[in-house]
This record gives C-alpha cells, sequence and structure tokens, in this order.
C-alpha cells in the first residue's frame, strides 16, 4: 500500500510540474497566446467515431491522431491555420479554423471515398503512420480487410487473420489463442471494449468469439507497449466494437457453413433536426449444426446438444457535447452433451464515460465486469440418482480504470489507474456413487490488481519524437483462504508436499507484490519516408492459466499469483527501420523489427502434474525462465487494385526450468525458426474480389523418444537423455483462397446489398501435422519366442493433422 | 488423445462428441521417421502378487524404440526379493531367457499385507534395489451384466459388465484393475486402468465408497460382451508411487491430438546402489489381489437401466 501511495504522489508531481512547465505565470501570459481547436471525428455514413485519423496542420506541419474515440485536440499559437483531416479509405477534408480567439469545437464527419476509387485498406489508418506515428511493434487490421481474407469454413475471424502478421505463431492450427513473440497464450491481453476475455475461442480454437460483424477495430500490440495497458506481458489485442450506426436503421447478417449471422444497428434519440444522440448496435451469431442433424437424432441421442453462440450488443448516448456513455456486452457458450453435458463461454459487460473537461482534457472512465465459467456433468438428465458427477469453475472480476489524456502544445499526457477484484473459484464439485454424495472442490481465491499510471508522447523537435511512461502495480493476494508451505528439499522438478497451512480472514493480504513498470519508445525522422524506432518495456502479470497439453483446453484454469507462484514479468528491447515508398509516396511501407525478450518466472509443470481440482497444484508447478529474440520483415502495399502484405519472421524462443531437459535451455512448444505469411487481396472489377493467403512455417519441436521397453506387455517410449522438445515435426504450409462476389444492384439506389464469398482452405490438400506421436499400434504383432507364439506390440510413428484436406465453403452476406 | 479423467468423468468423450462437427477432417497417420538410439539400460517388469503359483520377473535391456517390442533379455542376473523379516526369494531364470522366477513350496504364497519388500538385482557388476509395500485389498462383492447398445447409434448389442467393491475406509488405497477376457487380459493402452478410493484421481473425496461408476465400468471392451463370455476382475492393492507411475505410463502411451501432454519419461522406482552408475528403467511391485469371475448367462444378468 505504501508504494502505491507513492506512486500516486509520483503521479501528481509529474502532472503538477508538467502544467506548471505548460501555463507560464501569469503576469507574463498574455490573452489568447494560444488556443486550442478539439472535436469528435466520425464516419458520415454511420456516425462511427474514427480511430487513428490523421488531423494535420499545414501551416506547421504539426499534427495529432484522434483516440479510441474518436477525439482530437490541438494547441497552436494564436492564428488561423487549415486543419487536414486525412484517413485511410476516407476523402481528405481541409478546414480553415481561427485561433485568434477563443478555443474552437471542430467535430467532422469524414466520407468514406466512392467506390471507384475506395481501396482495400490493409492495416494503416493514417497514410503515413508507419513512418510517422510514434509506435512500434504495432499491427492494425482494418476489418474490411479481415473480411476479404480467405477464411476456415467461410468463417471471418479476427484472431485467425492476426495469426497472420509478424510476430505471431500458434502452437499448431486448431489451437486456442495465439503466441506473440514468444509469449505465451496467457500472456496477450484480450479486450473487448476494454473488458477482457478469458478464452477468445468457440469450439476449443477453430473460432474466435468475435463477431465480425460487430468489430469495428483489432488492434495488436506487440512492443513498446504505453504506461495505459498492462497486466499482460506479451501483446495486448485491442477489439474496439462499432457503436451502431447513427443515421439510419441498417439489417445485415449472413448464413456460413458454421454460423447463422444477424446484426441489427439503430440510432435513437433523433430531436428534431434528424440528429440522433445515440445508437446501439445488436449482433448474433449461432452454429446451426445440431439444428440441421436434429431429424437425425434418436434414441440415445435425442437431446443431444452441440452449439455454441455469441450475442455482442453495445448502446450510446451522448447527453451533450462533454458527455457520452457506452454500455456493450458480449456473451457467449459453448454447449455439448446428450446425458452428459459441458458447456464453456466468457460474459463481458463494460460502461464507458466519456468525459471532455476542457478542450485539453478528456476522461475515458471504464467500469466492466467479466467472467469465464464452465459446467461438466456426468448426467444431464439425472436419471441415475445414486452416481453422478458435476464440477463448474470460473473466474470472475470486476474493474474500474479512469483514463485522462491531457493534450498539450509539444506533450499529450495520459494518466490514470485501474483496480480489479478477482474472484477465482477453481472448482466446485460434487460426486456420488452408490446414493452416497461428496461435496468437494476447491476454495475460492480473491485478489486486487491495482495500478497507477502516467504517460507522455512528446515531440522533441520536428524529427525527434518520444514516448515515456511508467506504470506501477500492486498486487494483493487476499483471504478468506489458506496458504501453504512446500518442502524446499525435494529434487528439482519432482512434487512438493505442503508442510504447513495458514488460514487467513476475509481481507486479509496473503501476499503482497509490487512492480514498477518503465515504458519508453522513441522515433527519429531520417527523412520525410523513412524513420528510425527504439522501445523498451517492463510488463507484470499477475494471472496464470494452469494449462500443460499441447493446446490449451476450455477447462484450464485460471490462477493468482500467491506466496508460491510469483508474477510473471517481462523485458522487451524492440528497434526498427520504417519506410514508405511508391506512388504518392505511400503505396508500399516496409519495416523491420528487431527485438529481444527476457521472461522471469514463467509456469510450468511436473512430469504428472495434477492440475485440477488440486488443492496443492502449487507443489506441482515448476518455475522457470524464457528467453525470445527475433527479425521481422513486413512490406505492405496499400494502394491500387492489387493490395496485401508479405511477413517474414526469424525467429527463437527457449526456455529454462531447473528439473527440465538437464537444467539446459529448451525450445518451447511453439518456438519456430522462420514463419513467412503473404496475403494479396485483387480487386478484378466491382464485382468480382479475389484473395489468397500463403503461410509457412519451420515444424514446431516435439519430444521424441530414442528408446523403449516392455512393462507388462505395454510398449513405453523411453527418452535416456530426459532432453525436452528434442526433435522437430515437418515444416507447415498452405495456402487459402477466396472470392467475392458482389451481387448486382436492381436499382442505383437499392438499400439491399448482398455478395457470395467462396473459400477453399488448404486448397492443395496438405496433411499438415500438428504432432507427431509414438504408441503402440492397436493391432499386436505374433512371433515365435523361444518355441511360442506370443503377441508383441508394434512400434509406431503417428502425423496427427488437424486439417487433413482442403475445406470449400460457401458464405451468403447481405446488407439492407 | 489423451484420456483426461477428471473424478470419473472422461472427457474425451465430450470433445471427440464436440469434434464431430470438423472430426471427418482431422487425420492420424503412421509416418516413418529415423530417431537416434540412445544409450541402452536396464528394464525391469516385476510385479508380484500374494496368489498361489510360481512369481516372475522379467529383465530386459532397452532397445531403439522401433525396436523395442522384442528387446534383448538381461541375462546372468542374480535376483532376489527380501521382505522385511529378512526372509529371502531368489528368483531364478529357468529358461535363460530373462524371466526370473520363484517357485513356493506347496501352499505357500508370496508375501503378507503390511509388510515392505525389497527387490535386489546384481548385473553387470552394478546394484539395483526397489521397494513395495503389500498393502489391503476390498473383495469384489460381485460381477454382473447388463444389455445395452455397443454405442448411442449402433443397433447391436453387448452385455455390460459391472463389478462392485468399497472402497477400504480411514486412509488412502490405491488400486490396479484388470480384466480377463475368456482367459486374455483385456491389453489395450487403454485398459490401464488404476484408482485412488475408488474413484479416479487424488481430489475427489470418496474414501470408503462404492467404487465410483465409471470405475465400476471400466472393465469392459470396446464392443462388450457376449453371450456365455468369461470375464475375471482382479483388484490389486499398490502403492502410491506405483499408482503415479501408472497414470504416467497410461498418460504417456495414449499422448496424440490437440490436447496431448509434454512426453515425459514414466518414472521407476528402480535405484542403481551406485549414483553415478547407469539407471534402470521400470517398475518393482507387491500386490495383494483379489478377483471374481463370472459368466455372462441368465443368472448374472440385470435388467438394464432403461
Amino acid at each position: 500500500m505504501k508504494q502505491l501511495l507513492q506512486a500516486c504522489f509520483l503521479l501528481l508531481l509529474i502532472s503538477t510540474t508538467l502544467r506548471a512547465q505548460e501555463t507560464p505565470a501569469p503576469t507574463a501570459r498574455r490573452v489568447n497566446e494560444q488556443a486550442t481547436v478539439s472535436g469528435y471525428i466520425k464516419d458520415a455514413a454511420n456516425g462511427e467515431g474514427l480511430i487513428g485519423v490523421s488531423v494535420f496542420v499545414k501551416e506547421t506541419g504539426a499534427g495529432i491522431t484522434t483516440n479510441s474515440y474518436g477525439f482530437y485536440s490541438l494547441t497552436l499559437p494564436a492564428g488561423t491555420y487549415n486543419l487536414v483531416y486525412t484517413y485511410v479509405g476516407f476523402a481528405r477534408q481541409t478546414r480553415t479554423v481561427d485561433l485568434t480567439g477563443e478555443n474552437v469545437r471542430l467535430n467532422i464527419e469524414l466520407q468514406e471515398e466512392g467506390r471507384e476509387l475506395q481501396e482495400v485498406t490493409v492495416s494503416t489508418r493514417r497514410e503515413d503512420d508507419n513512418v510517422k506515428s510514434m509506435a512500434m511493434s504495432v499491427n492494425t487490421v482494418e476489418m474490411k480487410t479481415i473480411q476479404k481474407m480467405p477464411a476456415l469454413l467461410g468463417e471471418v475471424d479476427v484472431v485467425r487473420s492476426i495469426q497472420l502478421l509478424p510476430g505471431v505463431s500458434t502452437v499448431g492450427e486448431g489451437a486456442t489463442g495465439f503466441n506473440v513473440r514468444g509469449g505465451n497464450v496467457d500472456q496477450n491481453l484480450v479486450l473487448l471494449d476494454e473488458a477482457p476475455v478469458y478464452n477468445s475461442s468457440h469450439l476449443f480454437g477453430f473460432f474466435s468469439v468475435f463477431n465480425p460483424d460487430a468489430v469495428k477495430d483489432v488492434k495488436l500490440v506487440k512492443g513498446g507497449i504505453p504506461a495505459l495497458y498492462g497486466g499482460r506481458i506479451s501483446s495486448i489485442l485491442d477489439v474496439r466494437m462499432k457503436e451502431g450506426n447513427s443515421k439510419r436503421t441498417t439489417v445485415s447478417g449472413g448464413i456460413g457453413l458454421i454460423f447463422s449471422r444477424l446484426t441489427i444497428e439503430q440510432p435513437l434519440f433523433k430531436d428534431k433536426d434528424g440528429q440522433a444522440r445515440g445508437s446501439f448496435i445488436i449482433a448474433g451469431r449461432r452454429s446451426y449444426a445440431d439444428v440441421l442433424a436434429k431429424p437425425f437424432l434418436t434414441g440415445d441421442l435425442k437431446g443431444s446438444r452441440f452449439f455454441f453462440y455469441d450475442l455482442t450488443a453495445k448502446a450510446n448516448y451522448r447527453i451533450n457535447d462533454k458527455n457520452t456513455i457506452y454500455a456493450s456486452g458480449y456473451l457467449g457458450r459453448d454447449v455439448f452433451g446428450a446425458d452428459f453435458g459441458f458447456n464453456w463461454g466468457n460474459a463481458t459487460t463494460s460502461l464507458r464515460w466519456n468525459h471532455v473537461f476542457s478542450d485539453k482534457l478528456f476522461l475515458n472512465t471504464t467500469a466492466f465486469y467479466s467472467n469465464y465459467d464452465y459446467l461438466l456433468d456426468s448426467d444431464l438428465k439425472r436419471e441415475n440418482q445414486k452416481d453422478f458427477f458435476n464440477w463448474k469453475s470460473s473466474i470472475i472480476n470486476y474493474s474500474v480504470k479512469p483514463d485522462f489524456t491531457l493534450f498539450l502544445k509539444n506533450n499529450t499526457l495520459t494518466f490514470g489507474g485501474q483496480a480489479i477484484i478477482y474472484d477465482f473459484r477453481p472448482g466446485e464439485a460434487n460426486a456420488a456413487s452408490g446414493g452416497e454424495v461428496r461435496s468437494f472442490g476447491l476454495e475460492s481465491k480473491y485478489a486486487l490488481e491495482s495500478a497507477l499510471y502516467i504517460g507522455n508522447e512528446q515531440q522533441l523537435s520536428r524529427r525527434v519524437q518520444l514516448q515515456y511512461g511508467l506504470r506501477y502495480s500492486l498486487y494483493n493476494y487476499l483471504g478468506p483462504g489458506e496458504s501453504y508451505e512446500f518442502q524446499t528439499d525435494v529434487p528439482a522438478g519432482k512434487r512438493r508436499f505442503p508442510v504447513s497451512t495458514t488460514t487467513y480472514d476475509r481481507n486479509e493480504v496473503i501476499q503482497t507484490y509490487g512492480n514498477w513498470e518503465p515504458r519508453f519508445s522513441a522515433k527519429y525522422e531520417l527523412n520525410e519516408v523513412s524513420s528510425l524506432k527504439v522501445s523498451y518495456n517492463r510488463l507484470a502479470q499477475y494471472l496464470h492459466l494452469v494449462s500443460n497439453t499441447t493446446a490449451s483446453t476450455p477447462l484450464d484454469v485460471w490462477t493468482p499469483s500467491t506466496n508460491n507462484i510469483k508474477p510473471q514479468l517481462a523485458d522487451q528491447i524492440a528497434g526498427g527501420y520504417f519506410r514508405n515508398f511508391g506512388k504518392t509516396g505511400t503505396e508500399f511501407e516496409a519495416s523491420v523489427e528487431l527485438y529481444y525478450k527476457w521472461l522471469q518466472n514463467q509456469v510450468d509443470y511436473i512430469d504428472g502434474a495434477e492440475l485440477l481440482l488440486n488443492k496443492y497444484l502449487e507443489g506441482d508447478l515448476l518455475n522457470g525462465k524464457g528467453r525470445a529474440y527475433g527479425a521481422e520483415f513486413y512490406l505492405k502495399k496499400n494502394r491500387g487494385d492489387l493490395t496485401g502484405w508479405i511477413s517474414y519472421t526469424l525467429a527463437k524462443t527457449e526456455r529454462f526450468v531447473d528439473g527440465i531437459n538437464n537444467n539446459r535451455w529448451f525450445p518451447t512448444r511453439f518456438d519456430k525458426r522462420h514463419t513467412l505469411n503473404a496475403v494479396a487481396l485483387y480487386d478484378l472489377n466491382k464485382r468480382w474480389s479475389f484473395s489468397a493467403s500463403f503461410a509457412f512455417a519451420t515444424g514446431t519441436p516435439g519430444t521424441f523418444p530414442t528408446n523403449g521397453y516392455l512393462f507388462q506387455g505395454y510398449l513405453i517410449p523411453h527418452n535416456a537423455e530426459s532432453s525436452r522438445n528434442n526433435y522437430r515435426i515437418p515444416p507447415y504450409h498452405r495456402i487459402d483462397l477466396s472470392a467475392t462476389l458482389q451481387n448486382r444492384k436492381k436499382r442505383p439506389d437499392q438499400k439491399w446489398e448482398s455478395n457470395w464469398v467462396f473459400s477453399v482452405y488448404n486448397a492443395y490438400g496438405r496433411k499438415n501435422p500438428f504432432s507427431v506421436f509414438f504408441r503402440q499400434a492397436e493391432e499386436k504383432r505374433t512371433v515365435m519366442l523361444n518355441g511360442e507364439q506370443v503377441q508383441i506390440p508394434v512400434a509406431e510413428a503417428v502425423r496427427y493433422s488437424v486439417f487433413a484436406t482442403l475445406i470449400p465453403s460457401a458464405t451468403y452476406n447481405f446488407k439492407f | 488423445m489423451k484420456n483426461i479423467h477428471i473424478c470419473g468423468f472422461s472427457i474425451v468423450h465430450v470433445i471427440l462428441f464436440g469434434l464431430l462437427l470438423l472430426g471427418l477432417t482431422s487425420c492420424e497417420d503412421p509416418i516413418d521417421i529415423n530417431l537416434k538410439t540412445g544409450p541402452v539400460q536396464l528394464a525391469v517388469d516385476g510385479w508380484l502378487t500374494d496368489q498361489p503359483g510360481p512369481q516372475t520377473i522379467r529383465l530386459m535391456r532397452t532397445a531403439g524404440y522401433f525396436d523395442a517390442a522384442q528387446p534383448p533379455a538381461a541375462l546372468g542376473a542374480t535376483v532376489i526379493v527380501a521382505d522385511e523379516d529378512s526372509v529371502i526369494h531368489e528368483f531364478i531364470d529357468l529358461k535363460g531367457n530373462g524371466t526370473y522366477v520363484w517357485t513356493p513350496k506347496n501352499g505357500e504364497t508370496f508375501g503378507k499385507i503390511g509388510k515392505k519388500y525389497l527387490l535386489g538385482i546384481r548385473y553387470e557388476g552394478q546394484e539395483y534395489y526397489a521397494i513395495s509395500q503389500m498393502q489391503p485389498v476390498p473383495t469384489v462383492d460381485s460381477l454382473v451384466f447388463r444389455e445395452e447398445k455397443l454405442n448411442p447409434v449402433s443397433s447391436e448389442t453387448g452385455f455390460l459388465s459391472e463389478f462392485y467393491a468399497t472402497d477400504l475406509p480411514g486412509q488412502a488405497d490405491y488400486y490396479w484393475i484388470r480384466t480377463y477376457h475368456n482367459g486374455k487380459r483385456l491389453d489395450g493402452t487403454n485398459n490401464i486402468v488404476v484408482s485412488y478410493n475408488g474413484s479416479f484421481n487424488g481430489s475427489a473425496d470418496t474414501d470408503g465408497l462404492l467404487f465410483i461408476q465409471p470405475i465400476r465400468w471400466s472393465i469392459n471392451p470396446e464392443d462388450l460382451y457376449q453371450m456365455n463370455d468369461s470375464v475375471r476382475v482382479e483388484v490389486l492393492s499398490i502403492t502410491p508411487d506405483a499408482f503415479y507411475f501408472f497414470q504416467q505410463l497410461s498418460t504417456q502411451i495414449n499422448n496424440g491430438g490437440l490436447f496431448a501432454s509434454p512426453p515425459a519419461n514414466v518414472p521407476t522406482n528402480i535405484v542403481n546402489r551406485n549414483a553415478s552408475g547407469p539407471k534402470a528403467v521400470g517398475f518393482f511391485g507387491v500386490s495383494a489381489l483379489s478377483s471374481r469371475t463370472a459368466r455372462v448367462e441368465p443368472g448374472t444378468i440385470r435388467p438394464s437401466d432403461d
């Protein structure tokens, strides 16, 4: 607590110092020496706030971009200026603004460029963002692009799309989540309108939980992470939902092989001039294979349920010029079962309040609730009252998060804080045998994570821009509950048994951790078309996903840091060269980035760790460290009929854990030396467009046996060196293709728009290995041994492929 | 796919069901791979019970993985098992094939409940040992059959076997359950069944309860039993480290698919007296055994639940 107070104090100090700098003594100040222009920038077609629009002052070269809510503020010396508003895919607007008098409020609506001129935009918003923006190690993918990329079973998927970006990998296709620059799947902060999503997958990992029809913007931050963000150590996947059309009611939807989708957007509270003060969007998806299968399910399978759905909704209301509120929610679930049942899902709700204190000070306050839970039941119908088993588990959190932005002359100051209350319920279980019911399971665990941060983006000179900040995070592991001390004299890599237990009362602090997390980035513009950027960041993470399987499963349990589990820490340095070239200067953009990352307190597991419903789980966990380094090359074509990108990543990701691999570094399960991805989108004419993507990656490592032996007739693989990940499975490569046919409009003013999307996943049907494993074949072999006939097992190496064939699909989409 | 059992609930079935949608696309096919062979070690396969008849301990040498189904025998070893009262049982390689046998005198059986046993092996100048203990075992009270469909979509039926036994109350008990179908042991990789207090693993509090249903049903082959089949179920008491050994064994030989565990060596309780000498693999255990044999016939068939 003391440290938090210190951090508070520091924050105050910094902000007052900066304010003092900005505000010279009153005597020295002439009236209206400078003035501020500020406002919201929206899409003229639907009233959506536009994120990252460039506002550029023609006369001085100064500029800024809009924040996540479409707000901007620029302070300039008194004078008259021409402001240029640019955003890729939208017509440029120039406004003359008189800043000799009062501060000016200037809300802008940008028109999308005409269909003929419209370019498929790939990932940048500001045309020269690549070079001019402060950010490095950031990839944004426009929803328009994601929607045009070939998709598995035709289902447009945010998470699958970002896997084609440099620095992003997975343990294999079909696996939940993604790995960024050598980080684990639990090290990505996946935010949906600022609320964290704990499991981003439907159906174990085949589809992500984000409904593409409701998503407005996707941003992946892999490095140089600003002080605003914290809580996970590898990346931030910031998914922003649409606000809903505030101009007119629209309905859109589609029918694909897996999901049927429907989205409704509507303006709210229209005034006399037809201006809406708010809007909402509600979007739903549901798989429908079970509906089609229903007539065929008879007998014991009657009543079988297997489906997944999600519902996304958001509403906003502009109270007045200074206040806007947003409410958004997500509810998704996967349900499987007949007699037995298994279901899991996320629910999030966030409430946000945007308040403009003045032309310079902007506040967004978010309050959110997030829940992930699952339920297993051996007998849903309770036909057998005597023998059953059920189990549920959840992680719930509540948070408040005020974020201030102060727009000053050459500085944009951000500061704020966050408090998150965690309620972990690792497992409540009931089992009955022969009519006797026993309840067991684990007690809830509680924690409070709080943070304060301050960051500044500073234009030092025309060429040099800095972004620096500091975040202090404080974590309390709280009672009621028990803490355990474990044996210390156990050889590394073996189970440690508890030696003592301490009981704590409600809100009593069991363990406290605090971390200073410095962040820094710098940009030096070599010239108009190229820049150099460097960054350093430290991040701390207090939650851990306990998962020891190749792909994480929906059953994996999140666990807090405790007196035995230390918070994960990551330090990353990155540097890069960024350059734009080609027609209009920004036809192509290219970058080369190098990174090195050190990871501490990585959770690993003893062999045979008991991870579920284990009170003494901590005794089965190991503490390791990691290192990841690599180079990412990226070339993107932004303009023309043909657009797309090529990315190549050369990387190495290793881990060191006492007691594993003879105490030597070993490659992680998702370590891939070479990753090459290419995406091409081509507009043939107004009706047809095509896209293709190619993915190549070095095979992931696997642990292969060196020897074998028999025990009670079973053939047991054995690694005489006790090594981990000593071989590599064959490389992975795949091409996906897709074609979109825009249906003709009968009249030019027809509202109804529709298209067909045809796609082929894994076009040449390669049996890409997910893993290679070793087993004894089901059939045994009979041999003569010492004159006796004996059956012996047959050893085989097996390649397991998730999608071993090409997968065609067709999707129909509509909008009116 | 790893057979994750959570307190009697096999997730595999659920997951397989869920993957029906995409199951058609995934595939497992054998491939050729060259593996480097590591140094050869002594492999011990020794499980002794309190049943009448000779007891055997098999000694082998590890081989390259693809040759390991026919491992070379470890010959010329001296093998003894001593109890805590220093009664020594000598195991002799009668046929010269690495199978070391102790033959009891008339009416004599091996082992007493509660006693510890030490295995001693002298082989190629190294001395290895292992310790086990004979734990108590509950009786198998009954073994019955019910007519059921082979699977929910099948029209064929078979007889599902269920045995009843009650966990010994008041202590942590570990069991290994073996099944014989017409005299032949069910020896598929998914037929390794071990139980803690009549449940699957250490998290459930099932002390003193009737063995839970999935354990009672764990003695069935995939296509169930047919009329007049003979079924024998054996419950063997085992030590906690043997339970852990079998769990690891089961995990490691059923370890493919999306949710595989990291491959790791199955643990061993065989120790070389010379800590820097070559290590051995395998396991030595002693068990008290209770069993029941029944034939599928009207007298053992119970009405099915539906």
